[in-house]
């Protein structure tokens, strides 16, 4: 059976490293290439559609691993409360590199078991009794078992280990990682081939930048930078497959950061522009900002649960080495088990019991756990631009389309999604309280800003940020499936709209002002009616009634998924009233989105062209540009056919770790629970219709608006110029940052600086001066006091020899006289003193 | 099997016996000189290697003496029981070849120096002997010796051969280590008289972890001697408010003497703590823990603050480099003491792993950084960061090298600075939440200076400043230099193990070594508490 | 007192003695000085062989009596060439003339 899981991990692997090749040979593409040459855009297109094709067969092997299950149960769609959860089973092979944790394999045999527990119970989605385990193992690798694993997991290798403590390089698939596998490498494959096109005016010796203003008003010159564009593009693939496939949350980490510097890299890829490199800075620091808090998540789940993996590793004799993350919080059956007091979250082991070290349970204190995945949050926030940290996302569009199609919109920014839903099992009712405030507040705000933009790509960043938003909400009242399945569809009509935006951009010669164009749609049909699949897609517009006719509601994509949400959030409203703006919210938004999608619609392709020297030069593009438009607006359409029963979201429902329904902790200051899928599912027709009738309502709006003129936009921005002023400076949050954090830090710095100039150098000179002053007095008392003494007794010495030399006449007689005189007094005396 | 003491003694004398050999140079021969040079660094890289070819770090310790490989005694001066004593562990072996590789880099680098290239080729040399001496030799004196040998070739390198303030900053350099060296020989006097006269370090490792019956170093005494040390080691290293020196010296420093100044000699400070202070006075290292970590932490945000505010790159380079030091002192420090919590020794290790680490990693990083930075020196003489814009286009291949030393230096993954910087701070959690905090807050600061450096000196349509004619593509020389730093740099990124798997049995028993010392110091204290010291002491 | 005994050496030896003072400090020729201070160190010559002969000085005076003579003849030898000199840059031996000992 390992064979499955390795299979899955050798073309996981495959289609995570290619990319990686890809951008070591296509950085020295100048090396074995020209300039001119297409041949590095060849090769990342090759690359990233190997990893599709292994993408997607994994996913098939999968799918056959499983029996099919996503199929299997679409004709129970009437419960979905019970098609996610299972009896547990599992049926696993063990070896000293891998560890697999079973899930349900939903035949149809098991489907009554299913059904009967969640009767009695929500029941576990991801682990497996320990019974099983080692009756597995007693078995010796029984090939026969009947249950399969949908988990497999595994660790590649060791990045270090202190003692007990272990952080490695592990592999973690399920339907998720597999979902967003496809998903990625597929829309990355169209991007690839789009940019091709787009990027086709980079393929020269002499690139002229017109956005450059040079000193000397000159335009700016330089070689083209054909292969660099997709060498990073490459490298970013390379890093947002491995953030999918990571089964560690540092190894998250690490490849959220790799993704941020290959986001800087690719905003940042017209480096001579001054607003390029600042946004790509500003990019790169407000995600710092947040993944400061992600360090601090990191920092308590390492300190106090001692492992980073999500699932249990097993050593060589299969017995569990150490507990991964979910289990330790969540145990098998999902629920967190509290201390009496509710103040600590005891841990569990993989089959449900506590954990105990010495004498005492082993646990994290509460308000510890809500911490942690607070800081981990405020990593999604930061990634998924939300509110406070939304600002950089727009001013990320200075980038080449293609990236705000890839990166900023589609794959990096939805990551802080994937990561909020990844780590689920791990908040706490109040952590996702929050996440659902956040992302109520984004959705609204950045919907608020879209409807005032007047560049398209900026439209489009805003309602980025606006439908992560929906995103964080969905997965904050509890919608799990809800937030990703937004994500997956969401990942599909934007990625189509942003390469839309970029066709309209690419035809019209670079401009961006949708104010000059106009009539577009009769020179860019194709741009147009693949873009129009898009805005309806977001916009969420369904047929009434056509689910009497069809069975099921026709409608794009987007309408699923944020009917998911909207339904969801509207069962957590029922059940905590307190909460009601987070019905109220997402409901008004989905109005605004479609109004101002439709906007942009109506100012970019219907009425009269508004600029003659844009409509003139407007042109369809080839079709290596419209080919992936096509494609993605199929996609687009049809991924999420059938909603929730249909097996989209089927398949990422397998892998919801934890069952709605949970609530807070009975310590806890606000009580919350969360709804159940039987909840959600019964209020989902009744928001279902609001969002439509909002929805639709928007539309009309736009349309009389924008393209009947029944009243003049321009005229009520005027009306209202002061909440127009304020939404066209973005509720004015850059000015705030630069005033709360920027210019203090550059003070800071500078008072540092001057610290390090003025005190600590200046007690060093005074220190200095002071020797000096020392030993200036030191001169002084040797020159004065010592010299002195030795020379005042030379003095004296000289000066009695100059009153003794009188004596010396130089008269040698004298001498004798004085001798014979000396004689006689010599006697003298000796014979008057010497005694006799 | 090569004999220990002829390999050891080899390492550390072979750049000696070279400079001795250019001394015999013509003066005027200076690229003979300077082949030859780099001929004497690349053999004792060589040499280095071999010391880590023939390290076993899963050598059993009964097999070592006392975890050193490769140890030997000679006495050297009898009758003050001064011996000539060397050998490798997982601490100092990392070290040593990291100064073999940085060394040789250097002299690969000092192809600018124009000036008396014999001269700067023997200080050079005798330079590189006094650093490896520091990093082998086991015995205090010795030890002492190597470090005042090591620091007269430096004042000399940035006197001579530095930038228009070189006196005053070779001045200060020298006064500054000086100053910690005088500290460092007040402690191992006051060691070597309370130890029965020994110099060994690991007799004296012995004594102050109470494995010896007859002698003991009080609670007290420990201390006392702990904070003489490390204050030393601190302006080493440096530390706040210990650091200013290092600014002034990076900045007139000629570009190879700023690598080895950032990449090896930093690193003695660490080395230091790590080798004497802590496992002699394990209860006045433990009695300093919150210190040194506030310390850590207050240089790392004091650091990447002040590097905020500089104009001149080579100096937001240095102040960079206080910052990063900042993560050594920070892992080194969170060593908590609790009944109920067992494995906070593992969380000590880790941070003592992840300082080692960061060490290393500082050491490619810097020195890469401060290369880019000389490259960019030679060709404009100038550093003033307003007056850059437009490298990326000029140098594109250089530019690429210089961005990813950069971001290894800001921590990104899959660069060395990522793991020893992030590892030391999920360490610090346990000891102290605030600091750990406030730790973390600095991969704000480091992204914000090293991302607004970038844009201003690689970014931008043109450059702004004089000299415009002589900006030409990196040589090959030069890319050479850069490559093998980007390379080092990656290749530690990717895979850490490599060099946790040689520092990790010496770190796990040196943990437990220093941990148990302060035990026996504990149950010293507790069982008679000596004069003086008030029992509220206790931690 | 019918042998001549000590004392009469002693006076002899003491008249010498004081003759050669006086010539000393009288005399204004050089070499006139030089023959007084030849009969000063005869005197204490005869004084020595007379402690020689007549005291436990023994053997021991006598020695010391030619070592006087040898240097005597030593100092005339360095005396004469002093007043050759002398003579050679005053013209004369008169020493009164020559003052250059003087302080």
């Amino acid at each position: 059976m390992g064979s499955t899981g390795e299979t899955l991990r050798n073309l996981l692997t495959l289609a995570w490293l290619l990319p990686l090749i890809g951008f070591l040979v296509e950085i020295y593409a100048l090396c074995w290439t020209h300039r001119l040459s297409k041949a590095p855009a060849y090769l990342a297109v090759g690359c990233i559609a190997a990893g599709f094709v292994c993408s997607f067969t994994a996913l098939m092997t999968w799918g056959v691993q499983t029996d099919w299950v996503v199929f299997q149960s679409t004709h129970h769609d009437e419960h979905h409360e019970g098609d996610h959860h299972g009896e547990q089973h599992h049926a696993d092979e063990h070896d000293a590199e891998t560890a697999h944790v079973a899930e349900p394999a939903k035949t149809d045999e098991h489907h009554k078991h299913a059904e009967k527990a969640v009767a009695s119970a929500p029941a576990d989605a991801l682990a497996a009794t320990h019974a099983d385990h080692a009756a597995e193992h007693g078995d010796g690798h029984s090939e026969e078992h009947a249950a399969k694993p949908t988990v497999f997991a595994g660790t590649f290798y060791n990045l270090g280990s202190f003692g007990p403590l272990k952080i490695s390089l592990d592999w973690y698939i399920d339907s998720l990682t597999l979902v967003m596998f496809t998903m990625v490498t597929f829309i990355a494959t169209c991007i690839h081939i789009f940019a091709m096109g787009y990027m086709q005016d980079e393929l020269t010796e002499d690139y002229v930048d017109h956005e450059v203003h040079l000193a000397n008003h000159e335009h700016f010159h330089r070689p083209g930078r054909f292969y660099r564009f997709f060498s990073f593009l490459s490298l970013f693939c390379f890093s947002m497959l491995g953030l999918v496939l990571a089964g560690n949350i540092f190894q998250v980490f690490i490849f959220w950061e790799l993704v941020g510097v290959c986001s800087y890299l690719l905003i940042g890829f017209y480096v001579e522009r001054k607003s390029a490199s600042t946004a790509a800075n500003k990019a790169f620091i407000m995600n710092r900002v947040g993944d400061f808090g992600f360090l601090i998540g990191l920092m308590i789940i390492w300190t106090s649960l001692g492992t980073f993996q999500f699932f249990d590793s097993v050593d060589a004799e299969g017995h569990t080495s150490q507990v991964g993350l979910f289990h330790l919080i969540r145990g098998t059956t999902g629920e967190m088990q509290l201390s009496a007091d509710g103040q600590q979250v005891l841990l569990q082991n993989e089959v449900g019991e506590l954990l105990t070290a010495g004498e005492n349970l082993r646990s994290i204190p509460y308000w510890l756990l809500v911490t942690a995945g607070l800081g981990i949050f405020a990593g999604c926030i930061g990634k998924s631009a939300q509110f406070p940290l939304q600002t950089w996302l727009p001013d990320a569009m200075e980038g080449p389309t293609p990236v705000s199609a890839l990166v900023h919109s589609a794959t990096m920014v939805a990551a802080g999604v994937y990561l909020a839903g990844r780590f689920y099992p791990v908040f706490t009712p109040e952590v996702l309280l929050v996440i659902a405030y956040i992302g109520c507040i984004t959705l609204f705000l950045a919907a608020t800003i879209a409807v005032v933009a007047t560049d398209i790509k900026k439209v489009l960043a805003y309602s980025t940020i606006s439908q992560l938003g929906y995103m964080m909400l969905g997965i904050g009242v509890g919608g799990w499936g809800a937030g990703l399945f937004h994500l997956v569809t969401h990942a599909f009509f934007k990625s189509l709209l942003f390469l839309c935006s970029g066709s309209v951009i690419a035809g019209c010669h670079h401009e961006q002002d949708m104010r000059k164009m106009g009539g577009l749609w009769k020179k860019m049909p194709i741009t147009a009616a693949t873009m129009l699949v898009g805005v309806i897609a977001i916009a969420g517009l369904a047929i009434p009634g056509s689910q009497a006719v069809l069975g099921e509601t026709f409608a794009f994509s987007g309408f699923h998924s944020k009917d998911a949400i909207v339904a969801t959030a509207l069962a957590y409203t029922k059940l905590n009233a307190v909460h009601g703006l987070l019905f109220l919210a997402p409901l008004v938004t989905a109005g605004i989105t479609a109004f101002y999608m439709f906007r942009l619609w109506f100012m970019t392709f219907a009425g009269a062209p508004q600029d003659e020297h844009v409509y003139d030069h407007a042109h369809e593009n080839p079709a290596v540009m419209t080919g992936p438009l096509l494609v993605l607006s199929l996609l687009a359409a049809t991924c999420a056919i059938g909603g929730e029963s249909g097996p989209l979201y089927k398949l990422l429902a397998l892998s919801e770790a934890v069952p709605a329904g949970a609530s807070t902790a009975p310590s806890s200051p606000v009580t919350i629970v969360l709804p159940t899928h039987g909840q959600v599912h019964a209020v989902h027709a009744t928001a279902g219709k609001f969002a439509l009738l909002a929805a639709g309502l928007g539309t009309l709006v736009a349309y009389l608006l924008y393209c009947r003129k029944a009243l003049n936009p321009a005229e009520i921005g005027r009306q209202f110029s002061g909440v127009y002023g304020f939404l066209v400076d973005k509720w004015r949050f850059d000015e705030l940052y630069d005033f709360l954090f920027v210019k203090p830090a550059h003070s800071v710095g500078r008072w540092c600086q001057g610290f390090d100039k003025v005190v600590l150098d200046g007690v060093l000179h005074g220190a200095s001066s002071l020797v000096m002053l020392v030993s200036t007095w030191d001169r002084w008392f040797d020159e004065r006091m010592i010299d002195g003494l030795v020379n005042l007794v030379g003095q004296v010495t000289g000066q009695a020899g100059r009153s003794l030399r009188v004596v010396q006449t130089g008269h040698l007689r004298q001498y004798v006289m004085w001798i014979a005189v000396g004689v006689v007094v010599l006697f003298a005396a000796l014979f008057t003193a010497l005694p006799k | 099997m090569v004999s220990p003491e002829l390999l050891l003694t080899a390492v550390v004398f072979l750049p000696t016996l070279w400079a001795l050999f250019t001394a015999f140079f013509e003066p005027k021969a200076t690229e003979a000189i300077r082949y030859f040079g780099l001929f004497g660094t690349a053999l004792t890289f060589v040499l280095t290697l071999i010391v880590l070819w023939q390290f076993n770090p899963e050598l059993d310790v009964k097999e070592t003496h006392a975890g050193y490989q490769m140890w030997f005694q000679m006495p050297w001066v009898p009758d003050w029981n001064v011996n000539y004593s060397m050998g490798v562990d997982g601490i100092s072996l990392p070290l040593v070849v990291l100064t073999g590789l940085i060394s040789f880099l250097a002299m690969l680098a000092s192809w600018s120096i124009e000036k008396h290239v014999k001269g700067y080729v023997i200080l050079f040399l005798l330079l590189e002997t006094g650093m490896l001496g520091v990093f082998l030799a086991l015995d205090f004196f010795l030890f002492y010796i190597f470090w005042e040998v090591m620091l007269l070739p430096m004042y000399f390198l940035i006197g001579i051969w530095g930038g228009p303030r070189r006196e005053y900053a070779a001045i200060k350099f020298f006064l500054y280590t000086l100053a910690g060296g005088v500290l460092m020989l007040i402690a191992m006097l006051m060691l070597y008289f309370n130890s029965g006269r020994s110099f060994d370090l690991i007799t004296l490792a012995e004594i102050g972890q109470g494995n010896i019956a007859e002698y003991v170093f009080s609670p007290t005494f420990q201390i006392a001697a702990f904070i003489l040390l490390f204050i030393g080691f601190a302006i080493k290293l440096p530390a706040f408010p210990f650091h200013t020196w290092l600014p002034d010296a990076h900045v007139e420093a000629p570009t190879p003497i700023s690598m080895i100044l950032a990449g090896v000699l930093l690193k003695m400070g660490g080395y230091g703590i790590l080798r004497i202070a802590f496992p002699i006075c394990p209860y006045g290292a433990q009695y300093c823990a919150y210190g040194i970590v506030a310390l850590g932490v207050f240089s790392i945000i004091y650091g990447a603050f002040a590097a905020l505010a500089q104009t001149d790159f080579k100096r937001l380079v240095a102040y960079s480099s206080v910052s990063h030091m900042g993560y050594v002192l920070l892992g080194m420090g969170v060593w908590k003491i609790s009944e109920n919590a067992d494995d906070a020794v593992y969380y000590w290790q880790m941070g003592v792993s992840a300082a080692m680490f960061q060490m290393i990693a500082h050491g490619i990083s810097s020195a890469g950084m401060f290369f880019m930075v000389g490259v960019l020196y030679d060709r404009v003489h100038h550093r003033d960061l307003n007056k850059f814009g437009g490298i990326a286009g000029l140098m594109p291949q250089y530019t690429g090298i210089a961005a990813v030393l950069f971001f290894a230096g800001l921590g990104l993954p899959g660069l060395c600075g990522f793991i020893g910087e992030v590892f030391t701070v999920l360490s610090a959690w346990q000891y102290d939440h605030m600091l750990a905090i406030i730790a973390a807050g600095g991969v704000i600061l480091t992204a914000g200076y090293i991302l607004w450096t970038i844009q201003r000196v690689y970014f931008g349509p043109s450059y702004k400043g004089p000299h415009a004619e002589a900006i030409v593509p990196a040589n090959s020389r030069e890319l050479l230099v850069g490559y093998v730093l980007l390379a080092f740099a990656i290749l530690f990124g990717v895979c850490p193990n490599l060099l946790f798997y040689e520092m990790n049995p010496t770190i796990e028993r040196f943990v437990h070594q220093v941990d148990a010392g302060y035990d026996k110091a504990l149950e010293q204290l507790q069982a008679a508490p000596p004069e003086g010291v008030e029992t509220t002491w206790i931690p | 007192m019918d042998t001549v005994g000590l004392n009469s050496y002693l006076l002899v030896a003491a008249m010498l003695f004081v003759c050669g003072v006086v010539c000393m400090a009288v005399k204004r020729n050089g070499i006139g000085i030089l023959m007084g201070v030849e009969l000063v160190l005869n005197g204490a010559n005869l004084n020595l062989v007379a402690f020689a002969r007549y005291t436990v000085l023994g053997l021991d005076g006598q020695v010391m009596a030619l070592f006087v003579i040898v240097l005597a003849a030593a100092e005339a030898a360095i005396a004469l060439a002093i007043a050759l000199n002398f003579y050679n840059n005053h013209l004369t031996i008169d020493v009164d003339r020559g003052s250059e000992l003087q302080g």
